[in-house]
């Protein structure tokens, strides 16, 4: 049937489901949910969708999000062969004409550029992982390893956008934008999608709030950014000399109010902002319970290592996510910044995996601890991957590598995900996939079947057309990644 | 009530297989192809059988006529009157699943109710319709209604006409106060003071509405309430929004929007003045700056960018930003691929690009201000300083080419320089020595100034060095001890009587500088031993003591200097002059003009002061803001098509021309393929779109939802109008009315539909829960930044400056470095009344816009937006309650109503509502703010500390002589006041 209404006029479910629905969002996807796939309990409220299509593997998303493009070649993607191509000049034939970036194109000479780590292989699987990330490589047998992601974009700021919001076009909803409008959240107080960010060492390219917008959806369901110092959410402090009485006693007098003037207009509205603002005072108190770590044992602080009590840094942000995930939060994603290794490679990809390695090894086994791993899906990546051949020159031990977008590694774990499984496979050179590609916006359409949504299904339309997280040009869940 | 309506509520919401408004629009039993058959082929179909070619299955076409009653045969598609015949009908019926359109792969499926629409409509006949808003409108015939003393003008016709027809009545007129705050908030996104309501609600004269209606359109406020409007459509930013997102200037154009709607400037001229005033005959500096708009999109300045991808995108952006403002078409659908729905062929998509195309900006610009084409904007101020200095220039430029030197002095002058001594020779002073500085090399050494070349302070010491005075005979090389790599610095004072200029003869081991009265006047970095005139140096001596500091570096070995004056330091041919016995009137002259132009006191102070007033006039002119215009190449780039939408494919066998898409009305004959005619052809009063889009959107932001609800898509697949018949006499009246905006808003204002009241009543709700007929007001939360400006207004610090340069309220810390490249950018607020100014005015950067407006739908502005939603969250509360912007605005609100508002509590408080909602407060409201006044006052009576820091919140100081507990404990009752749904509300 025809999606209901056109959206560019856009008001609010409650307004829909109490009263009809002129120019309300395009829910063609709502009539075709099917009822009761999910128990009473785990029942969301505010999407769009009221059920998913089928029945979900996951419930929930932790997406670690690894921004300026991480070596996938001194990280994930070996082979034994890869210390022969080391020195030698990219040959035509792996190039193939394929353009890359301002940065190098200039270059006379591409040396190969072997990593200068050793990599051990884990797990039954036998994956190989960089002696980097030995904390991430004792999940070789929960994870799958996909070593041929792959994307168009071979700058920062388009290649974030695509892999974000599934098109290189400005404007368009991100992932958990799409979730929150789609499955809404089961929290009565906290936000249904947060987004943090960490710094890594040294320089980092730019992120923008259209990572966590809400583009053409309703602005509510943007991410809301968790901060690391002040108030942990904008405006979420009361002002000074405000205390919780005070507040109390100003809410029940607008609620007074407001409540007269609605039984006056008549103006479902009203209602809908009394809740609202309730709900408000519940985040005043939930918020920082949610984001005091005193209540956390040594023991979960020794798992995290040694940034764990550090506000602001990755590991810190990591068991806050879990926090979050537990509370009920849907949709959490951490920014981790500084993956942009032009120069200097070997030295700041190792400070960068000291960052991240052992707090997102141990978010993982911690979800597992609490039995939330099977219904969590685990995604880390970041926009693209590294060349083979070194950015400016190569020397006994240094080198640099430029972005490369036609190849590059990224991982999922937990709800819906096959354990211990590696898909895809690269060139001698890890610079063509060989196997088994996986764009961008395949891997999107996956996370959206794991959650029990048809992303071809899963669409709004906007200025004439369904829009979809996974662009109109089309894309393939990826089962091959599913258990 | 047509029967397709009740269908409505019979069935669950969920499972309506019909869109809304196209149930709206139904006559009764009628089918009709443009309003209830087009969409569903549209929505099922046409993706596969429409106009993308590449698609197209079977060679079948849905879309047209032709196609649509082709065949032949049994193979007929529709025939009138014959399901049995149709193959349409045949195929959306088919029991064979594999047969049966549309395919199960496409994941649609036609409703029981949806095919019935479809064999009624070819049993009917199966009338033809082309799409209704690729038509240009006529002028509709009022229509009949039964309540004909209820329209008070043609609108409320139309609307009334439809109520009637669905079962409904209009709802009473509002009241006075309601009215005014609605209309003021309309057309100025602020509240009424209360002296304006009393004087509208006590003048009883029937023409009071129209009295208030041109007076706030006759105020400057309208035309910034008009732009913010506009500046979202017209995507405008202070940033670049890609990569770095780094700061631009474009509020000289935003403040040309702001003009040219106070001026009431033309709709078809505002549109063609800014698409296109850059190309205007003689274009005056208003029409490139209006040119603007379309240099408002997202720029990059990323390194490893590569530009012709950019410079397409940019263009992309054109075409869509272009064709949703003015169109309300979707064009950029048809970049990579025929548009699957409306009749748009890529090829059209290009002809629309190559207007655009040709365009002199590049895909790499700066992250750092302006990028070219762009025109400086100087205010009147600047023009006329600018102006003044140019003046100055000409005056002493004038004023030296009059001076001429007396010949008495000319006489002596050559007289005094035919010996060959100095006439006046300087008197040197004792040398003094500074000394050594070792640097990293000679070359550092030599480079760096190791403390005295600005400026010689014989008191102060360098790097535990001090002047020490030496004695060294002019005329003789003379031996230094100066380590290796290292400089060591002479100076003497020069004293002269007069101006004028004297050679003195240098020699050096090795590298030497000479600097006089602070400016180099010699370097040389050799290697070499000392020796007798080395080096020749002028020295320009001024009247009285001058400084000179020699600067000798010892690359190695041995070191030493030589010294020596060495005569008038005038050139060759001159001194050649001088030194001749007989001199020829030639020679004379020569010499003359020599003084004129190089000794000649009096010329030489000229020439100082004209290059100082030229500086002047150089920095002043640096300092005035530019704004970015369009404007084409000299030689024009060659458009082709791009395969795939890709900047990497043009398809290179076949040029594109500009031009228009083939079902529009054509271009006239000898339009210029350029902007200019594509404008002219958009501002044309037959445009079937245009007049249209234009007057649905300012419906939109009167009524909170257009006639047509999808305001930027008026194809095949945007909503069909709830009004056809007003949205085309609207039209119609817009462009045969000479575009004047400001009677059309005044029309829609002075409608008995818009001064209905806003309270729905349970009938009402019942049957038209959307308010499609219009038989209510609408209420509407404000904008963000209208509830932003009312704080401010309402507390009385609102700062009315109207344009210039965008400001930086407050702003939570860390929000840009948290994002910023490198994390190395910081937000710096404002000080002081820039912090108070209205909303439109912040600094809106894309890539991190100012939390609190975003919280209330504010668009990043990356990309044009023509309506923002309205949503209702937690988040919002947040901001009103917390944000220092609001709270301070509140502390300042109860100042003023404690000041002002009497003596008592009952009296401040209406004093409050007469400012927050332009009537007093009512008895509820009393009791409610009573009970939180008395509660919070004994609060703050046994804490008046707590009090204090309530207070203290924000910039602004506070009366001191108020009590701080009833002070504060108002506080509370104003902030609440922000936070009533009434007060963000339009009513």
């Amino acid at each position: 049937m025809i999606p209901l209404f056109n959206s560019d006029h856009l008001l609010d479910r409650r307004k829909f489901l109490n009263l009809g629905a002129r120019g309300m969002g395009a829910l063609g996807l709502a009539s075709l949910a099917q009822p009761g796939l999910l128990n009473a309990a785990a029942r969301r409220h505010g999407g769009a969708l009221g059920d998913p299509h089928f029945m979900p593997k996951a419930k929930r998303v932790i997406y670690l999000f690894f921004s300026g493009g991480p070596s996938h070649i001194d990280m994930y993607d070996y082979k034994p062969g890869i210390r022969k191509v080391h020195g030698i000049e990219l040959p035509d034939s792996i190039r193939q004409g394929q353009r890359i970036t301002g940065m190098t194109s200039g270059q006379k000479s591409f040396p190969c550029v072997a990593p200068m780590f050793e990599f051990k292989q884990h797990g039954q699987s036998g994956a190989y992982y960089s002696e980097i990330l030995p904390h991430i490589a004792s999940l070789a047998d929960e994870m799958t390893l996909i070593r041929s992601v792959n994307t168009e974009a071979i700058n920062h700021d388009p290649a974030i956008t695509y892999i974000h919001t599934g098109t290189q076009q400005l404007g368009h909803p991100s992932m958990g934008a799409w979730l929150n409008y789609g499955l809404g959240s089961p929290s009565d107080n906290l936000p249904g999608y947060i987004v943090m960010i960490s710094k890594g060492r040294g320089g980092s390219q730019a992120l923008y709030s259209r990572l966590w917008g809400s583009g053409f959806l309703p602005s509510r369901h943007q991410g809301v950014k968790f901060r690391s110092s002040g108030e942990p959410v904008l405006f979420l402090n009361d002002p000074p000399g405000i205390n919780r009485d005070s507040r109390r006693a100003i809410l029940d007098s607008i609620k007074a109010v407001n409540e007269a003037k609605f039984a006056e207009t008549r103006d479902a509205e009203i209602q809908a902002r009394i809740a609202q603002y309730e709900m408000a005072f519940r985040m005043q108190a939930s918020v920082p319970e949610l984001t005091d770590l005193k209540s956390e044992p040594e023991h979960v602080f020794d798992l995290y290592g040694k940034d764990s009590k550090k506000p602001g840094k990755y590991a810190y942000n990591c068991i806050l996510a879990r926090r979050m995930l537990e509370s009920g939060v849907p949709f959490v994603q951490l920014f981790h910044r500084g993956w942009d290794q032009h120069g200097n490679c070997p030295r700041d990809v190792r400070y960068q995996c000291e960052d991240i390695d052992q707090p997102t090894a141990a978010l993982v086994k911690d979800l597992k601890q609490r039995g939330m791993l099977e219904d969590t899906l685990v995604i880390c990546g970041g926009e693209f991957g590294r060349t083979i051949y070194s950015q400016g020159a190569l020397t006994k031990d240094n080198h640099g590598r430029d972005h490369h977008g036609r190849c590059f590694t990224m991982w999922m774990a937990g709800g819906g995900i096959r354990k211990g499984h590696v898909h895809g496979e690269t060139d001698d050179f890890c610079y063509n996939i060989v196997r088994d590609p996986v764009h961008i916006n395949d891997l999107n359409a996956t996370v959206l079947q794991c959650l029990g949504l048809d992303h071809e299904r899963f669409t709004y339309r906007y200025q004439g057309l369904d829009q979809r997280l996974t662009s109109v040009q089309g894309a393939r869940v990826v089962n091959e990644l599913l258990a | 009530m047509g029967f397709l309506i009740k269908f409505l509520w019979v069935i669950p919401v969920l499972a309506v297989g019909m869109a809304l408004d196209q149930v709206r629009a139904a006559a009764p039993g009628e089918v009709r192809f443009g309003v209830h058959v087009r969409p569903l082929l549209s929505h099922y179909c046409i993706q596969c059988h429409g106009p993308d070619e590449g698609q197209r299955k079977a060679k079948l076409r849905l879309d047209t006529r032709d196609g649509l009653f082709g065949g032949s045969g049994d193979e007929r598609i529709v025939v009138p009157g014959k399901t049995a015949e149709s193959l349409l009908y045949q195929k959306i019926t088919s029991h064979d699943l594999d047969d049966r359109m549309p395919p199960s792969e496409t994941k649609k499926e036609l409703a029981a109710e949806e095919i019935a629409t479809i064999r009624r409509w070819i049993e009917q006949g199966a009338e033809w319709e082309g799409h209704w808003a690729f038509v240009t409108p006529k002028r509709s015939n009022l229509p009949e209604v039964e309540h004909r003393a209820w329209p008070r003008n043609p609108i409320d016709f139309f609307t009334l006409a439809r109520m009637e027809a669905n079962g409904l009545e209009p709802s009473p007129e509002t009241d006075r106060r309601t009215f005014i705050r609605r209309v003021c908030l309309d057309l100025t996104g602020l509240p009424p003071s209360p002296v304006a309501v009393e004087q509208f609600v006590s003048d009883t004269d029937p023409g009071a509405y129209e009295r208030l209606i041109d007076s706030l359109l006759a105020s400057e406020r309208y035309g910034e309430r008009m732009t913010l409007a506009w500046m979202d459509a017209a995507r405008y930013g202070d940033s670049s929004v890609f990569h770095d997102d780094g700061v631009r200037y474009m509020w000289p154009w935003r403040d040309w929007v702001i003009r040219a709607y106070n001026d009431n400037k033309r709709f078809d001229e505002f549109t063609i003045e800014q698409l296109a005033g850059d190309q205007f005959e003689n274009a005056s500096l208003d029409h490139k700056v209006a040119s603007g708009f379309n240099r408002n999109h997202g720029t990059t300045d990323e390194g490893g960018l590569i530009e012709e991808e950019y410079r397409v995108e940019y263009n992309v952006d054109r075409v869509k930003t272009t064709s949703n403002v003015w169109l309300g078409l979707t064009m950029e659908c048809a970049q990579c691929h025929d548009h699957k729905y409306d009749p748009i062929s890529q090829k059209e998509y290009y002809q629309f690009y190559a207007y655009f195309n040709i365009n002199s900006d590049a895909g790499n610009q700066t992250r750092n201000g302006n990028s070219a084409p762009m025109v400086k904007v100087p205010s009147m101020a600047e023009s006329s300083e600018l102006q003044q200095r140019r003046d100055k220039v000409a005056a002493i430029k004038s004023e030296r080419a009059k001076a001429k030197p007396t010949e008495q002095e000319m006489d002596e002058w050559i007289a005094d320089n035919r010996t060959n001594e100095l006439p006046h020779p300087p008197e040197f002073g004792g040398w003094q020595f500074l000394g050594s500085f070792t640097g990293k090399d000679k070359n550092q050494a030599f480079n760096k100034d190791w403390g005295p070349e600005k400026k010689v302070d014989l008191a102060k010491g360098h790097g535990g060095k001090k002047w020490e005075a030496r004695t060294y005979e002019d005329g003789k090389v003379h031996t230094v001890a100066i380590p290796d790599r290292s400089a060591a610095y002479f100076y003497r004072t020069v004293k002269s009587s007069m101006m004028q200029e004297v050679a003195v003869s240098l020699g050096s081991d090795d590298a030497i500088k000479v600097f006089l009265n602070g400016g180099q006047v010699l370097a040389k970095n050799v290697d070499r031993g000392p020796a007798a005139d080395q080096e020749k140096a002028n020295l320009k001596l001024a009247k009285g003591e001058n400084h000179l500091l020699l600067k000798i570096v010892n690359n190695g070995g041995p070191a030493g200097f030589y010294f020596k004056l060495g005569g008038s330091g005038l050139p060759e041919n001159i001194l050649a002059h001088l030194r001749a016995d007989v001199l020829k009137a030639g020679d004379i002259t020569q010499l003359c003009d020599y003084y004129k132009k190089s000794v000649w006191p009096l010329g030489r102070e000229l020439d100082a002061r004209i290059k100082s007033a030229e500086k002047a006039v150089t920095d002043y002119d640096k300092s005035i803001v530019t704004v970015m215009t369009m404007g084409d190449l000299a030689k024009p780039r060659k458009t082709y098509l791009l395969e795939r939408g890709h900047y990497a494919s043009p398809k290179k066998d076949e040029e594109i021309s500009p031009g228009i898409p083939a079902v529009l009305p054509a271009l006239p004959e000898g339009a210029p393929a350029k902007r200019l005619g594509l404008a002219k052809w958009i501002a044309d009063d037959d445009h079937p779109l245009t007049a249209r889009v234009a007057v649905n959107r300012y419906w939109s932001m009167i009524f909170g939802a257009g006639l047509v609800t999808t305001v930027s898509d008026f194809g095949t697949r945007g909503a069909l109008p709830s009004h056809p018949g007003l949205l085309d006499w609207l039209a119609r009246d817009f462009a045969d009315g000479g575009w004047n905006v400001k009677r059309m808003l005044k029309q829609m204002l002075l409608s008995a539909t818009y001064r209905q009241q806003s309270a729905a009543t349970a009938e009402q709700l019942r049957r038209d829960p959307e308010n499609v007929f219009l038989s209510h007001a609408p209420r509407l939360r404000l904008q963000g930044e209208f509830i932003r400006d009312n704080a401010l207004a309402v507390s009385g610090v609102l700062n009315g400056r109207i344009g210039g340069p965008s400001v930086k309220p407050y702003q939570p810390p860390r929000i840009w470095n948290e994002v910023a490249l490198n994390g190395g950018l910081f937000y710096k607020p404002d000080k002081g009344a820039k912090l108070y100014r209205r909303s439109m005015y912040t600094y809106w950067k894309r890539s991190a816009p100012m939390p609190n407006m975003m919280a209330f739908d504010a668009p990043t502005r990356e990309k044009c937006v023509i309506q923002r939603p309205r949503t209702n969250t937690p988040m919002q509360a947040l901001v009103t309650m917390n944000d220092v912007q609001f709270v301070e605005a509140a502390r300042v609100f109860a100042q003023r109503v404690l000041q002002q508002g009497g003596a008592d509590f009952d009296s401040q408080l209406d004093y409050a509502f007469m400012l927050a909602t332009a009537r007093p407060a009512d008895e509820l409201r009393k009791r409610v703010f009573r009970n939180l006044y008395d509660s919070q006052l004994k609060e703050f009576s046994a804490d008046t500390k707590r009090a204090g820091e309530l207070l203290k919140f924000g910039e602004t100081g506070r009366d001191e002589s108020l009590d701080l507990a009833r002070h504060a404990a108002w506080t509370t009752v104003a902030s609440a006041i922000f936070n009533l749904d009434e007060v963000i509300t339009k009513e």
